[in-house]
């Protein structure tokens, strides 16, 4: 087989995984927002935002196994594992690792929510906002098409709908439309007790 | 035969009785074990908090899962703005509630024991503290008196719990149910004050004592809050099996003449005069038919009273006490208030009858604990047994809905 097919592969995927991995993290916070119009109902939010991350995760594996496999390179799985520990591009490769094991951090926690509770998961979640970036940033260092300007195109247009999402979310209101009238009536209700 | 069973003894008058005479008047507290929660399956004892759960099977299920750490909240919170019984029963006989919240406690093999008491209930708070402080100390090591805030939820079994653990008395997610994981992840029996102060005395006299109280085929008496057109409102022990008139005869006899009957308070429902007569008080035989006592309140709506008012202000009640939780509860039991109180005032807004009728179907089954499974199920009784007088405000200004 010709060994650039694999590596074009790894190129490509690394690429996809960006733009899903974006949409993901925008979907994500519009969730948060509780983003709602008559045409895009909440369940569609967050229906999206699994399922989107379930087919990122699938292209990100093709990114790493391509990458793992490709003879030319011959990473080795151990550098696909432990963060700069490839002799090839340590520093920039080892940022993608933590994106990864990050990321499988907060995929794994979301499928077992119901048994570690949401105060947990939700810790965890939060995480997105650092692998995301530092997904990006490896993404600067080691690729090969970096300065292509297609490439520069797809960068451009999900670092601003990211930051833009962010910048919505720590504009908005707190989106909880019962937080008031809950605090009100738990203040009703709350005592100092002696344990 | 105002005082079967829970008021034998010291007219009410007396005030609280006290260690030494209950003592002397109903002996020592016997055995808590296993086969005492036999005793409550066969003498057909539920629940008084308003759900009529058998006690037996509640009993077991903590046990099953205690291994010694349960704990027992005896509920006297009582936040029914029509019921008195609990707060008359911690008032008048609160050792009977104290041996049977520790009856309960050793025959689960609970550790701790919580007295739960509604703080605006000021005479049952000082009666149960004084009682406790009566007791020996290995009862009181483990038995402690704690205020519940004034709310209609914190009665609530997992606002209870909720409580005890935070500090704040709102209703929590099910499950788990607090016999499952309650105070500190443990064990809970949440058990109201009435049910555990019958248990003490089936406890002393057996199933089939309580059996001999019932009429009817039902087992034991019930403490009742008779409220409304009657000539002595106030609280009663009936025997099981009593109907309504037999009771309203006992509060006095109705004042001027009876259109309805509010049965099991707030989350109960009403119904007609003619058809509450001859209706049959039993907590167990109402369950198994599909209704319930609820917490025991019985108040007379007379002819004079505006049914729609009555209710509107119920609902409004209900909505106030929205945890605000749950949006479906929060937000629905508002609007279903504000529809019913604008068809009180005869002053309709266009659709809010049919409007009543869908929204009501609409919150159901919709919050974390049952309030407003509760509130609607009550609007729907209002809304067929005073189906003319809704059908009239809806048209009251000459735009009749649906």
């Amino acid at each position: 087989m010709n060994n650039s097919i694999l590596w074009y592969t790894t190129r490509g995927a690394g690429a996809v995984s960006l733009i899903l991995f974006s949409a993901v993290v925008v979907l994500g916070v519009l969730s948060s927002l509780r983003f709602e119009t008559t045409s895009w109902p909440r369940f569609l939010t967050t229906g999206l935002h699994r399922n989107l991350s379930l087919m990122a995760l699938v292209f990100l594996a093709l990114h790493i196994v391509t990458a793992v496999v490709d003879p030319f390179t011959h990473l080795g799985w151990l550098a696909a594992v432990v963060p700069f520990s490839s002799y090839y591009r340590t520093f920039w490769l080892g940022l993608g690792v933590i994106a990864v094991e990050l990321l499988i951090a907060i995929a794994v926690t979301s499928l077992v929510r119901g048994v570690i509770g949401h105060a947990a998961w939700r810790a965890i979640h939060l995480l997105a906002y650092a692998s995301w970036p530092i997904a990006v940033v490896h993404s600067f260092g080691t690729g090969t098409d970096t300065l292509s300007a297609w490439m520069l195109v797809i960068d451009v247009v999900c670092i601003l709908a990211v930051a833009g999402a962010v910048v919505a979310r720590l504009l908005a209101r707190p989106p909880d439309p019962l937080a008031a009238d809950r605090a009100r009536f738990r203040e009703r209700v709350s005592r100092n007790l002696p344990r | 035969m105002t005082n079967l069973s829970l008021f034998a003894g010291p007219p009410p008058n007396a005030g609280a009785e006290r260690f030494a005479d209950h003592t002397r008047r109903l002996g020592h507290r016997p055995a808590g074990n296993r086969t005492l929660i036999d005793t409550l399956d066969r003498s057909g004892l539920v629940g008084r908090g308003g759900a009529s759960f058998p006690v037996g099977i509640k009993w077991r299920s903590v046990h099953s899962r205690s291994r010694g750490g349960a704990v027992v909240i005896a509920n006297g919170a009582e936040g029914e703005p029509l019921s008195r019984k609990d707060q008359t029963l911690m008032t008048l006989r609160p050792h009977l509630v104290i041996d049977g919240a520790l009856l309960a406690a050793d025959a689960v093999s609970a550790s701790r024991v919580l007295l739960y008491v509604g703080e605006a209930h000021a005479a049952a708070v000082a009666a149960m503290s004084r009682a406790l402080a009566e007791r020996s100390t290995v009862d009181t090591s483990r038995a402690t008196l704690l205020t519940a805030p004034p709310s209609y939820v914190a009665g609530e079994e997992t606002a209870a719990v909720h409580f005890v653990n935070t500090g704040v008395a709102t209703p929590t997610a099910t499950p788990p149910r607090p016999f499952e994981r309650g105070v500190d992840g443990r064990p809970t029996l949440v058990q109201n004050v009435e049910t555990l102060a019958h248990a003490a005395l089936i406890a002393r006299f057996g199933d089939e004592w309580f059996h001999s109280l019932g009429l009817n085929h039902a087992t034991g008496t019930i403490l009742l809050t008779v409220s409304g057109a009657v000539a002595k409102p106030g609280v009663i022990e009936v025997a099981s099996g009593s109907t309504v008139d037999e009771v309203l005869v006992m509060a006095g006899g109705v004042r001027g003449k009876a259109r309805a009957v509010l049965l099991g308070g707030y989350f109960g429902g009403w119904i007609s005069a003619q058809q509450a007569g001859t209706m049959v008080l039993d907590p167990k035989g109402l369950r198994a038919a599909g209704g319930s006592l609820g917490c025991g309140v019985v108040s007379v709506l007379d002819e004079v009273a505006d049914p729609l008012d009555v209710s509107a202000r119920i609902m409004q009640h209900l909505a106030n006490e929205s945890a605000a939780q749950c949006g479906p509860c929060f937000f629905g039991l508002r609007s279903l208030a504000a529809a019913t109180t604008r068809l009180a005032r005869r002053q309709p807004e266009h659709g809010d009858l049919p409007q009543l009728h869908r929204w009501a179907a609409m919150v159901r089954g919709r919050g974390a604990c049952r309030h407003p499974d509760g509130a609607v199920a009550f609007l729907q009784s209002a809304l067929t047994l005073f189906e003319p007088e809704f059908a009239a405000a809806a048209g009251a200004r000459g735009r009749r809905a649906s």
